[in-house]
């Protein structure tokens, strides 16, 4: 819509150019002319309800609305005349009449739009009398959001939020004129990955996260600007503390490049655990199969002779996995250190994924808007790169781009985004629209074949776009670094190494001597982990991987320290450490870490000035020499099912065996998830998912429980773990393959992550009770 | 549940014509609206998760469209639905008088349903049938130029029922009424459960809990109604009133 | 006698619900007519000099508001807006209860004059025998080849659709009936981009009253001069206008623009004996009271809006001495406040307001500070929304404040009560 043409308007006397078509809101910010706004949202666009954005626009005989009014040439308008401030305040003193002014107990004082221009510009008092509507407060929404009927505005922003961006249209708005509420469907809570923002839209106390419900005032709190490091997105945030905790993060609104001013759920809730008792607080020993807890300089001393000796004897036999998790400046520092000693076994690919950077056609998050169609590989990303799939929401939503999905076994997109769930990458090309000027791939990091093949049958003169979502947030900054078993810092070619899974399967043989991990959790990914003679584990918990270890070293996490991060896109973005966290004193950042550990071994490490200018030269210079799937990221590590006849199980009386395929789920995965009690309602459920047909067949329906019982595995998964999976809740889901299971990876306590590939039957079969079933239809 | 898949798929075909009117699947939402109100009486839950399926709409979508509109019911409502006209040119021609008699007559107030689940009374706004003040509507059929007398005979016949309107389909026995606010009331912790159905002892005098007026005081006659609810019970459901009592 | 018959004619004595009937007496030859003999852009051209301007209450010329689609955008949209809710409006009800063939008629007329394909009815959601007899007549009309597929030979494909409201005065604003027809909430619309631009799915859309389009037969017929004569300089020809209130024949008479209000009056039997005047409301529920003063006023657009008022829809409530103005203005108060589609502050909090506000006056516990308080507020709450209903609240409130202050006086507490 916005023409280049520049055109000139005079606002309270200050003349400003802008862009032709421009909103005279957005016109005003330009010279710092606040024109106060409830309902238009820069990101949504103008909706003309709240009537509080009056101004006085000279040849016009009634008060206009800035949001929904677009410059002209010589328009002059006023936002303080007399006539404007009488209209504002007339309606301010409506926006009162029904208003609880309960402003002491709210958490939104102090930041509270309704305050802040009630103080600006309102009259003081109210020349109502009358009792004012009751409403229902502290209505509970769902698992985050909290709703007080009373305080809400009816801006309508939430909603909107929930129809034109995230596309879920859960929330909305029933009734009619003053009995108007926000509500959801009768008895349905409002849950989908982006719930939290709408506690920032709402410019007043109606919607409030449950996290941080009358947990601070905003003058209390101590902000730091930071990146997420929950996932490769890297949106930028603020993270607020007080009292040494982590109270709440809030999106910056004008981060267009990378959240384009959203945050996930996961991003925004999960941040509870950097006070959770779980956490490691001291290096551990284990000594006689117990834990002991010993001081850094014993902990530094026997991890350090362990991999001097083991490198003494052959430095092939000693190993370090992790990255991933870690800051650019960290895996430079790390992979630097291991190399110097001569190892070359260095991987940061502790999971399913294969490849992070997208190589020669990596474009940028904002690149996605302006694509014909997307078309998407794997996991989906909703649940991997959450706010990157928002972009993809609103290239379809908004823009008309066209989403062709790869693997059908995932929840589809839902109704209002336009997708086609296709099989194979040849049905997938059918649907691509006609004359596509730009295309964008996303994928997930898995499966090679596919991304390789789709890339060489995209039709010819379209400009191609690629993407990794992945399992790790700073993965490609991982890959840059020179985290990879083939490859220098900055993509060079290197002395050929181990990658993770061979190491594994190495430590399995007795042939790896010592393994160092740094902030990765392969025990939760793989079947095939196995520890090394020595293994040291860095993490903020005892996770699986640790538990297995012989030295666990307590680490700092992400708001604890400070360095870069590099997101799915290349932007290298600042990771700082939140102002007056209170952190468990004997935890170390990873930096601390290696640091230490190469004052130990003898090696001498590149001063920060010389690191940082490593880390920026290295991320500076793209990836052109190889594409998605290349070839020397090696192929999928996905086991496949033992042949072995001797290993196979008898199937079950249900008698059917499924494929089981192992997805993410946001807030699955990772132990910061699983140590954050506040959110312990946003994890999922161990659940199994069928096809229609499939439940039909073995009479299961959505809300049973299930057991699975393994009917054919690769011997390694079948060492580990005898019972595969109890009480999973079963969902039918439409659009499964036939004869395959679907389980979310990741959860606490349920091997499902550790099953990708192996076969299973179901046993066990619990229905639902009938009377809860009833209760899940109708509320009592 | 089964009762309904079977109207569901009764209806099937009809749903896909009006579907097929449209340029857009939503425009039927509707007229689907209706056409489920038209066999079971109201907007049930099930109609509304039906629609919803049909038409590809978040459930969330359809029930905020249903509840903008007065004339979708989201509780079962009486066999007759007597909706007076409040309007202004049949208030100026003396229908406080009649809804006063309506509300002495039925025991009940605005928006509420008689316990036999016979009646159900609502005061709505202006029905473009001003020249024939006052008047209002049987399940959407004009009864103009009301008397106390004709009143009188309408609820007789219907009573006896012999009334020329055919009811409306009943599939449940309704609740006292039909708004869903009450049950948001409910669910909110804001009414107990048992209340929910109950009317609202302030129903009959000005302000409900929402502090929205209700009518009846207003156009009455004030000291006509100053038992208010207890009273009105007595009339017609002892055993309720009884209850209040308690 | 200046009561007159064109879009009556028949009514009353005639089963005019009947095809046959219908077009034994003239009817659908002006389809016809214009399918076969006429392009679109003549009978816009028509419609454009006969000066018709829209009877809905916005009162804008017809073909100047056609003139507005944007050319060459096809599909494009004509809705027949059957919504009548205007309180004290019985006009559209009694068209479609009476005469449905000549809305169908004038639905596709119009339809063709802006080269829309398919067209709209939306008939407000309590006249289910309007419904009824409308479908019914459809049917007939549909048998008899005038709706579908090539009509009259002409190539030119037209679809009616009837789609029912369900009980909001709010879905009868073109933007709102447009998403109510999108099977939305009636909840108006944003403008810019105006219907004509971007109305149903977004395409340009006409939204015509019911009488609007009734009207483009006769002049087809008898020409535009022949509408053109009558009326006054820029409101032109004939309008059904719907009287009730405190007159011994309420009722709707069809009479030429400009007719002085006495006569209207007279028309509708006069007061009831030993009654006086107090007030006329002349436009519908939205409107500015005028009163005895203003009895030889020439009923037309301009002369309404110099007085300070409107013509609206052409619904008049007289007014006698047994009104009370109190009751009354809180009556029409309460109304918008109900029919408020809640989107805008102003609309939604102001008019809740005021209806508390006055409903204290019923129960004499006014304060002595609120007549004035009323009077401001609802002067402050319009011209600010986002459409007009929220700017309905204050003519009529405004104007028996002003006219009857003693009746407001008299409702104020004795002593003032502590709240
Ligand atoms: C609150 C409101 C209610 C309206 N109700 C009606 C109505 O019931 N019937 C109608 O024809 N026009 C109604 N209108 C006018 C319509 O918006 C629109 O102007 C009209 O249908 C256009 O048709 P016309 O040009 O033929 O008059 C209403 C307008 C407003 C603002
Ligand atoms: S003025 Fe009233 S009815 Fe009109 S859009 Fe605003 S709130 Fe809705
Ligand atoms: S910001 Fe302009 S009306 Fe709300």
């Amino acid at each position: 819509m916005i023409d280049q043409q520049l055109v000139t308007v005079t606002i309270d006397g200050t003349p400003v150019r802008v862009p032709k078509g421009t909103w005279l809101v957005e016109a005003a910010k330009q010279i710092k002319r606040e024109i106060p706004v409830y309902c238009y949202h820069r990101k949504m666009g103008p909706a003309g309800l709240c009537r509080i954005c009056l101004v006085e626009i000279e040849g016009m005989p009634k008060l206009q609305i800035a949001c929904n009014t677009a410059v002209t040439d010589g328009m002059v308008v006023h936002t303080q005349s007399d006539k404007a401030a009488d209209g504002r305040r007339a309606v301010l003193e409506l926006y009162l009449v029904n208003h609880p002014l309960d402003c002491p107990i709210c958490d939104k004082g102090g930041e509270c739009d309704l305050q802040d221009y009630a103080m600006a510009y309102g009259q003081g008092y109210s020349r109502s009398v009358d009792p004012k509507v009751s409403k229902p407060k502290a209505v509970d929404l769902g698992p985050t959001i909290v709703l007080d009927e009373e305080r809400c505005v009816v801006c309508q922003r939430c909603v909107r939020f929930d129809d034109m961006i995230v596309g879920e249209r859960e929330l909305v708005l029933k009734d009619r004129g003053v009995r108007n509420i926000i509500a959801t469907a009768n008895g349905e809570p409002y849950r989908h990955n982006f719930t939290g923002n709408v506690t920032e839209l709402c410019p007043v106390g109606a919607l409030t996260s449950k996290t941080y419900r009358f947990k601070s005032r905003p003058w209390d709190l101590r902000r730091t600007t930071t990146t997420c490091t929950q996932c490769p997105v890297g949106c930028q945030m603020h993270v607020d503390v007080r009292v040494g905790v982590v109270q709440r993060t809030m999106s910056l609104e004008d981060d267009d490049a990378i959240s384009d001013g959203w945050l996930c759920d996961r991003g925004r809730y999960n941040v509870g655990f950097y006070d959770d008792p779980a956490r490691v607080t001291q290096p551990m020993y284990k000594r006689d199969g117990g834990w002991v807890q010993i001081g850094w300089d014993d902990a530094l001393d026997i991890w350090a002779a362990a991999i001097r000796e083991a490198c003494a004897v052959n430095p092939a036999s000693v190993g370090v996995v992790g990255g991933g998790r870690l800051t650019n400046e960290e895996a430079f520092l790390l992979q630097h250190l291991f190399r110097a000693k001569g190892v070359a076994n260095l991987d940061w690919r502790a999971g399913s994924q294969r490849q992070a950077s997208p190589g020669r056609n990596g474009g940028t998050l904002v690149d996605l808007e302006s694509c014909d169609a997307i078309v998407l590989i794997g996991e989906s990303p909703a649940e991997r790169a959450p706010v990157m799939d928002l972009r993809v929401r609103k290239a379809a939503l908004q823009k008309g781009a066209k989403v062709i999905r790869i693997a059908s076994a995932e929840r589809p997109y839902p109704a209002p985004i336009p997708s086609t769930d296709v099989a194979t990458v040849a049905e997938a090309i059918k649907k691509l629209p006609k004359d596509p000027k730009r295309i964008a791939i996303v994928w997930d990091g898995c499966d090679a074949d596919f991304a390789t093949s789709l890339l060489e049958k995209l039709p010819a003169g379209a400009q191609v776009l690629t993407y990794i979502t992945g399992e790790q947030a700073n993965a490609r900054g991982a890959e840059a670094m020179g985290m990879l078993p083939f490859s220098e810092p900055g993509y060079g070619k290197a002395e050929s190494g181990l990658d993770a899974a061979q190491m594994f399967a190495a430590a399995r043989d007795g042939k790896l001597a010592v393994l160092s991990i740094f902030g990765a959790n392969p025990a939760m990914y793989r079947a095939d982990f196995a520890r090394a003679s020595f293994t040291a584990v860095s993490d903020l918990f005892m996770t699986e991987t640790a538990q297995l270890a012989d030295l666990v070293l307590p680490a700092k996490g992400p708001f604890e320290k400070t360095g870069t991060t590099t997101n799915m896109a290349g932007d290298v973005l600042p990771v700082n450490a939140a102002h007056s966290l209170e952190t468990p004193a004997d935890a170390l950042s990873d930096l601390e870490m290696v640091v230490a550990l190469a004052e130990k071994l003898g090696v001498e490490l590149p001063v920060a000035e010389e690191v940082d200018a490593a880390v920026l030269r290295h991320l500076a210079k793209a990836p052109e020499d190889f594409t998605l799937g290349d070839a020397r990221f090696g192929t999928s590590v996905i086991l496949s099912p033992s042949k072995d006849p001797e290993r196979r199980r008898k199937a079950h009386v249900e008698g059917i065996a499924f494929n089981v395929v192992v997805q993410t789920r946001v807030f699955g995965g990772g132990g910061t998830s699983a140590h954050d009690a506040r959110i312990a309602e946003l994890c999922p459920l161990p659940e199994a998912a069928f096809s229609p047909e499939d439940a039909a067949e073995l009479g299961v329906n959505t809300g049973d429980y299930i057991d699975l019982v393994l009917d054919s595995v690769s011997d390694v998964v079948q060492a580990h773990h005898d019972n595969v999976g109890h009480d999973l809740l079963v969902e039918v889901r439409n659009g499964m393959p036939r004869g395959t299971i679907a389980l979310i990876g990741g959860l606490p306590d349920s091997p499902a992550s550790n099953l990708a590939g192996a076969r299973v039957s179901v046993t066990n079969i619990r229905r639902a009770p009938e009377d809860a079933a009833e209760a899940i239809g109708a509320p009592a | 549940m089964t009762d309904f898949n079977a109207l569901r798929d009764q209806l099937k075909p009809q749903c896909e014509a009006i579907i097929a009117q449209y340029e857009q699947p939503r425009s039927a939402l509707l007229p689907l609206v209706h056409l489920f109100q038209a066999h079971e009486g109201y907007a049930s839950a099930d109609a509304l998760r039906a629609v919803s399926e049909m038409l590809d709409l978040s459930l969330a979508v359809v029930e905020s469209t249903v509840s903008f509109y007065t004339l979708f019911y989201r509780k079962p409502v009486g066999k007759y639905m007597l909706q007076v006209c409040r309007g202004l040119a049949c208030t100026l021609n003396g229908a406080e008088d009649i809804m006063a008699y309506f509300r002495e007559q039925l025991g009940i107030g605005h928006l509420e349903t008689t316990g036999d689940g016979l009646f159900s009374y609502e005061e709505v706004e202006c029905l473009a049938a001003c020249d024939r003040a006052t008047c209002m509507q049987v399940n959407l059929n004009f009864a103009y130029d009301l008397t106390p007398k004709m009143i009188d005979d309408m609820l007789t016949a219907m009573r006896a029922g012999k009334y020329e309107i055919t009811p409306l389909p009943q599939t449940e026995h309704p609740p006292r009424t039909w708004t869903l606010r009450q049950d948001l009331q409910v669910s909110h912790g804001d009414k107990s459960a048992g209340a929910q159905d109950q009317s609202a002892p302030n129903n009959p005098g000005g302000l409900d809990r929402d502090g929205i007026i209700m009518l009846d005081r207003i156009l009455s006659d004030e000291a006509r109604f100053k038992g208010r609810t207890k009273e009105r019970l007595a009339n017609v459901e002892p055993a309720m009133a009884e209850a209040i009592e308690e | 006698m200046p009561v007159v018959k064109v879009l009556t004619e028949g009514i009353g004595e005639a089963n005019l619900r009947d095809i046959k009937v219908y077009r034994d007496r003239g009817g659908y030859k002006q389809l016809k007519r214009a399918f076969t003999e006429m392009k679109p852009a003549d009978v816009q051209a028509i419609c454009d000099k006969s000066g018709l301007r829209g009877r809905g209450g916005a009162g804008f010329p017809t073909g100047k508001k056609w003139a507005f689609l944007p050319a060459g955008v096809a599909p494009r949209y004509l809705v027949c807006n059957c919504d009548e809710a205007e309180p004290g409006t019985f006009k559209d009800r009694m068209l479609l209860e009476e005469t449905p063939h000549q809305i169908i008629e004038g639905i596709l007329l119009g339809a063709y004059a802006i080269e829309s394909h398919h067209a709209f009815i939306y008939i407000r959601g309590e006249f289910k025998r309007g419904y009824e007899v409308f479908m019914d007549a459809l049917a007939q009309a549909r048998k008899a080849g005038f709706v579908g597929k090539n009509l009259f030979g002409s190539g030119f494909d037209l679809e009616l659709t009837v789609h029912r409201g369900a009980g909001a005065y709010i879905c009868g604003e073109e933007t709102a009936l447009l998403n109510s027809l999108e099977g939305k909430r009636g909840e108006p619309r944003l403008r810019p981009p105006f219907p004509a631009v971007q109305g149903l799915y977004s395409k340009p859309t006409i939204v015509n009253n019911v009488e609007t389009l009734a009207y483009l037969i006769p002049i087809l017929e008898r020409g535009p001069e022949w509408f053109a004569a009558v009326g006054t300089e820029r409101s032109k020809g004939y309008k059904i206008i719907s009287i009730s209130g405190h007159v011994q024949k309420p009722g709707n008479y069809e009479v030429a623009l400009g007719t002085p209000v006495r006569k209207l009056i007279e028309l509708a039997g006069g007061l009831r004996p030993g009654r006086k005047l107090m007030a006329i409301q002349p436009g519908g529920g939205s409107s500015a009271c005028i009163f005895e003063e203003h009895l030889d006023m020439p009923y037309d657009y301009e002369s309404l809006q110099k007085a300070g008022t409107m013509l609206g829809s052409g619904a008049i409530v007289v007014m006698d001495d047994t009104t009370d103005f109190v009751r009354a203005a809180f009556n029409l108060v309460r109304f918008f406040a109900h029919e408020s589609c809640g989107q805008c502050t102003p609309c939604r909090e102001g008019g809740h307001w005021l209806e508390r506000v006055l409903h204290r006056f019923l129960e004499n516990r006014g304060l002595k500070s609120d007549i004035e308080m009323l009077a401001r507020v609802s002067h402050e709450i319009t011209g600010i929304n986002l459409c007009p209903l929220g700017d309905s609240i204050e003519p009529f409130l405004a104007s028996v404040l002003k006219r009857f202050p003693e009746q407001f006086e008299a409702r104020v507490a004795r002593e003032t009560v502590r709240a």
